[in-house]
């Protein structure tokens, strides 16, 4: 799922593993989210919404719009 | 994908420990076996029997590793494994019936049933290097 969840992690100057630390998963997780080698659960992508502070179409691009 | 040295989770590290606790005796009782400590064993049925089941044993304890650290990783890595093992045991159950057709039908030399183990590992060990997404 296309996202834009390197740009707010490196606007944060976070690393993966820091990243993956605040949202309870590994940095291999945060890397295959990046790379769109997984789709987040719905919990996981709330989740990143709330660290971000935005909306989840702001991070996530919803693939049936 | 399981990360190597400081880069592994703290299930990783605990799986590595579990499946090393499993295979080594395998190996050990198998390596023992192959320099005739047990040659004795095969004149009583009961104790050859007991002999094979406990060899076998540590197989469940790898099962029930792999199980621990998909139950102990995040939603990723479990989805991960889960895909890797099912398309490995897929492809060694797919080999394994295809060689045993083949000494039905083919005259193909027979493979001892405890080869599907190595095989199993090998596919495993195959899919994490081609299979990298949960999609």
């Amino acid at each position: 799922m296309k996202n834009r969840l390197k740009l707010l992690r490196v606007e944060r100057g976070w690393t993966q593993e820091q990243l993956g630390q605040v949202l309870n998963v590994s940095r291999q997780a945060v890397n295959a989210l990046e790379t769109e080698k997984h789709d987040p659960s719905l919990d996981l992508a709330y989740r990143i919404a709330a660290v971000f502070e935005r909306p989840i179409e702001e991070i996530f691009e919803n693939p049936h719009r | 994908m399981l990360a190597i040295g400081k880069f592994q989770t703290s299930a990783q590290k605990r799986y590595t420990i579990r499946i090393a606790a499993f295979t080594i005796p395998y190996v050990l009782v198998n390596m023992g076996a192959i320099f005739g400590a047990f040659d004795e064993v095969g004149a009583n049925p009961v104790a050859a029997w007991l002999l094979a089941l406990v060899v076998a044993a540590p197989v469940v304890g790898q099962i029930w590793a792999l199980l621990a650290l998909m139950a102990e990783s995040d939603e990723f890595v479990r989805g991960l494994l889960a895909r890797q093992f099912i398309i490995a045991a897929g492809l060694a159950i797919a080999l394994f019936t295809g060689w045993g057709f083949g000494e039905s039908y083919a005259h193909a030399p027979h493979a001892p049933g405890w080869l599907v183990l190595p095989l199993f590992w090998a596919m495993f060990g195959l899919t994490t290097v081609f299979v990298r997404s949960t999609r």
